[in-house]
């Protein structure tokens, strides 16, 4: 049965989906069918000479996570991989906590600034975010090399007397890696924390509350949504990483985008590589995935 | 089919068998329930019902901003369907009032006459009459967000006006004013109809206001129409209980209707014509009724409201408590009833409306 | 708020606010002070100098990568914006059943790490023989620019009284005229930051420029990664202290911008 009205919104859903056509194919054609090429050379062979030989599948490359092919051709155990999986959480852990450490109070401070040095203050908050990552990975290594302005101004502080060895090292990555998320920690945070209801921390202190049980009772609960996105946008993207491992840990401190890019650089081993992105992409996807089911949107200053 | 066009030589709209659906035929949920109704030319007709009654999707479908399901909507006997919002000669003043916030007032009320195409002269000499016939004639250049809400609805006015429209449609126009400026816009919408000679169909949930302006009422629920007439036919004769709740404060008592009048639930007998027979329910208006020492009626006070102008006894009347009973404050004191005193109330046939439901 | 009130001052709070801008900004202003050293090392100061910034003025290599970044930012925002208005137009209205799923494949650019967007990039072009150019550097320039450009202009859109089209209408303005005399106008701050934060994520994007990037076909950010590679040099603060400068202006101007309409 057919009524004015349902012909009605046929033709004007007919009209949405021709705008909406154009950008949805770009994605289409370009995004997603890249990735679901990746996920089919993941599982091909690996050509002898880089690239791929089509139509040989294997699951060798998600095998080569944790083996190595001898040259009997028996599988032995390789750690070296384990080892660099394992460095890219640690230090997007810690990265994490850290971010969280300095980014909560941070976040806090410019919720109970006034109005107008509040939008001053999002607003510097949001401008490294725009500025070119490279250049400024670049410039903490001006600081952090030997000798560097770092160097100099601990020394020149009488607080140690030789170079510290910064770059290239863990730390280095670390302090890179914090530089670059810290921003996506404050303004989630920042964002429940606006919206919260002020008055209900009046009531705490009204009921007897000191400042540090509003802060654990009241605050820290109602602003946990925030918490758990900026984690989030924090861990999942500095555990895939590219440039801060290359340029601050200089080569040394692999982490697995450093590892995906060899594998597409000198070492010729696609399958392995896209193995590697694809394991990467459902991590984050599982994790996006857990984050919208537990936290449903529209639900700000819920509980998890 | 067309015999409205050709007899109805004044009826400015009229609707046969409107249904409008959301959602798959069939099971979706019904917003207008076959609605049919006549509208006459230059009347002040109004939608009254309650929130969710299918006042405002009924306005919206003579507006052309949704399709309805079934039926058709005719203007002076043009089937209206198949024309598009911008091709109806209806105008809509909002509930939002809808004014553009990136153009100044005059540019909002010229807008509908630049889309038609009307000389720059002609765009300019209507704007000027109507910022006067709003009595704003200093706000034009002003842009819409920098006015009071009540100047934005006169300006909204304005702009629809301004097309000299056939139908007006207004959807709850007056419900974001305050009580004082309500007031005030309620005698000015009233003024401007009659001047202009404007048919008027204005959807309101405020029965005091519907009751104040329109010459018909058409009172919906759920998506039927129940009623319609003249208020004074509405308040005096409701069709059924819905009605006689919703227009006005009204008392429902159990009843069971037999030869010579109605019997209540603890056998008290009033006297009253008809021919019902069985299980009815009686409507009867708080100010219709007195207390009086000869009075029909038995009851017992529960509570004594004083509300300045009245005063209302709350009273229990054949075990059903909440019988309200408004008297009118003619000596300025209260009178000497008190909370527990069994009390006669009198109840004149003619406020007695026996309603089967 | 008031921030005077005592009450309201925790422990620790400011002092964190102090040095995570200290720490922001810092690496930032460093670098752009060592810009105009005069002497020949990356870190030693010897003096103030502009002589670096006309040593790459006068590079023909940084110069033909500037060009090829502006080339690939123009086009790619013009695309990317044209796009993404006329999805968040069709994005408008009465939920429809696949919306979600639509809604998340236009974000899904931003929810995949960047490397892996670039090696899948990489592959579909090597897959399709498409040689690498500057046109493949400009494909996927659009393709991660969409979102971007369409946050904000979907922001503004749902901001937008839906009544005024109805009003529009209802004042006999075709869907057409509508469009332009109300919806553009309305929304046309949405586009141009839109568009702004498009341009800017594609001149600064390395990681994927670097996969799909065809020999010959450097933008900026790779001509700096392979400087960088060979070591710090005074010639490279002098490049980055102009792309970072850049971008903080185009930021401002956007902030500035989205200020003053509101």
């Amino acid at each position: 049965m057919t009524t004015p009205r349902l012909i009605a919104e046929r033709r004007q859903l007919g009209r949405r989906l021709l705008l909406s056509a154009p950008a949805m194919l770009t994605l289409l054609v370009f995004m997603l069918l890249p990735l679901g090429i990746m996920f089919v050379v993941s599982i091909l062979q690996s050509g002898d000479y880089g690239g791929v030989k089509w139509g040989e599948y294997s699951f060798e490359a998600y095998r080569n996570f944790f083996y190595e092919r001898d040259l009997d051709d028996t599988l032995v155990f390789n750690t070296d991989y384990l080892e660099i999986f394992q460095r890219s959480f640690w230090l997007s852990i810690l990265t994490t906590a850290g971010c969280l450490l300095i980014g909560f109070p941070t976040a806090l401070y410019l919720a109970l600034q006034t109005e107008r040095k509040r939008n001053l203050l999002l607003f510097l908050v949001t401008v490294p975010f725009w500025t070119n990552l490279l250049v400024r990975a670049y410039a903490w290594m001006l600081l952090l090399r030997n000798g560097g302005l770092v160097d100099e101004g601990l020394q020149g502080l009488g607080i140690t007397d030789t170079g510290l060895g910064l770059l290239y090292t863990n730390n280095a990555v670390i302090i890179g890696l914090l530089y670059t998320y810290l921003p996506f920690m404050v303004l989630p945070i920042y964002t429940s924390l606006e919206k919260m209801d002020w008055r209900l921390v009046e009531a705490a202190f009204d009921l007897g509350a000191n400042r540090f049980h509003a802060l654990k009772r009241i605050i820290v609960p109602l602003a946990m949504p925030g918490i758990v996105a900026g984690s989030i946008l924090v861990f999942i993207p500095s555990l895939g990483n590219y440039i801060i491992p290359e340029l601050l840990g200089g080569g040394k401190t692999l982490m697995i985008g450093n590892l995906i890019q060899l594998q597409f650089g000198s070492s010729h081993n696609w399958p392995l590589g896209a193995a590697l992105s694809f394991a990467l992409l459902s991590f984050v996807l599982l994790a996006m995935l857990v984050y919208s089911v537990r936290f449903k949107p529209g639900n700000a200053g819920g509980h998890p | 089919m067309g015999t409205s066009s050709s007899e109805g030589t004044c009826s400015a709209i009229s609707i046969e068998q409107l249904s409008m659906e959301f959602g798959d035929p069939g099971q979706g949920v019904k917003a207008l329930d076959t609605v049919s109704l006549e509208i006459q030319s230059n009347e002040f007709f109004t939608l009254l019902g309650p929130s969710g009654c299918g006042k405002t999707t009924l306005l919206r479908l003579i507006a052309g901003f949704e399709q309805p399901s079934a039926g058709t909507i005719r203007l002076y006997g043009e089937p209206m369907q198949d024309l598009p919002p911008f091709r109806r000669p209806v105008n809509t003043v909002f509930q939002s009032y809808a004014l553009f916030p990136h153009m100044t007032v005059a540019q909002n009320i010229a807008f509908g006459l630049e889309m038609r195409g009307l000389s720059k002269s002609e765009i300019g000499e209507t704007v000027t009459r109507m910022l006067e016939l709003v009595k704003l004639p200093d706000v034009g250049g002003r842009r819409a967000d920098q006015l009071s809400g009540g100047q934005q609805q006169r300006i909204a006015l304005a702009r629809a006006l301004a097309n000299r429209p056939k139908v007006l449609l207004l959807d709850e126009s007056l419900s974001a004013l305050d009580q004082k400026l309500r007031k005030d816009m309620q005698i000015e919408l009233k003024r401007l109809q009659s001047d202009t000679g404007i048919t008027f169909i204005f959807v309101t949930h405020d029965q005091e206001e519907a009751l104040t302006m329109s010459d018909r009422i058409a009172v919906m629920s759920k998506g039927r129409v129940l009623q319609v007439g003249t208020p004074t036919e509405i308040y005096e004769a409701p069709v059924n209980r819905t009605v006689a709740d919703f227009i006005g404060e009204t008392n429902f008592l159990a009843a069971e209707a037999v030869a010579d009048g109605v019997l209540l639930s603890d056998g008290q007998r009033l006297s009253v014509a008809g021919d019902r027979r069985g299980a009815v329910t009686v409507a009867i208006r708080p100010e219709r009724v007195s207390l009086a020492a000869d009075g029909q009626l038995l009851g017992k006070v529960e509570n004594v409201v004083y509300v300045g102008t009245d005063t209302v006894y709350h009273l229990n009347v054949a075990g059903e408590g909440g019988f309200r009973v408004r008297q009118q404050n003619r000596d300025g004191a209260l009178s000497g009833y008190r909370v527990g005193d069994s009390v006669r109330v009198h109840v004149p046939s003619a406020a007695i409306k026996v309603l089967v439901e | 708020m008031n921030t005077h009130n005592p009450l309201w001052r925790f422990a620790g709070m400011r002092p964190a606010a102090w040095f995570f801008f200290i720490f922001l900004y810092l690496p930032i202003v460093v670098l752009v002070v060592l810009s105009f050293n005069g002497g020949q090392s990356a870190t030693l100061w010897g003096g103030f100098s502009l002589k670096w910034y006309s040593v790459v003025a006068n590079d023909a290599e940084v110069v033909r990568a500037a060009k090829n970044s502006l080339i690939v930012a123009t086009l790619a925002t013009l695309i990317s914006t044209s796009l993404a208005t006329l999805a968040a137009l069709g994005m408008r209205g009465r939920a429809f059943r696949g919306q979600t799923l639509m809604s998340g494949v236009l974000g899904l650019p931003l929810l995949v790490p960047e490397i892996v967007t670039a090696v899948s990039t990489l592959m579909f072009f090597s897959f399709i023989n498409l040689k690498l150019s500057l046109f493949t550097i400009l494909i996927a320039h659009v393709v991660f620019c969409i979102p971007f450009a369409y946050l904000p202009i979907r922001a503004r859109l749902e901001g937008m009284n839906p009544y005024l089209l109805e009003a529009a209408a209802d004042l006999y303005a075709s869907p057409w005229k509508a469009f332009w005399k109300v919806t553009f106008p309305l929304l046309s701050p949405g586009i141009i930051s839109g568009a702004m934060l498009a341009f800017i994520i594609s001149m600064d994007d390395f990681v994927i420029t670097y996969f799909v990037a065809g020999a010959g076909a450097t933008t900026l950010p790779v001509y700096i990664f392979s400087s960088i590679r060979m070591g710090i040099s005074p010639k490279i603060n002098a490049i980055s202290s102009i792309i970072l400068v850049i971008s903080i202006a185009f930021v401002a101007l956007s902030y500035y911008v989205g200020q003053r309409k509101r």
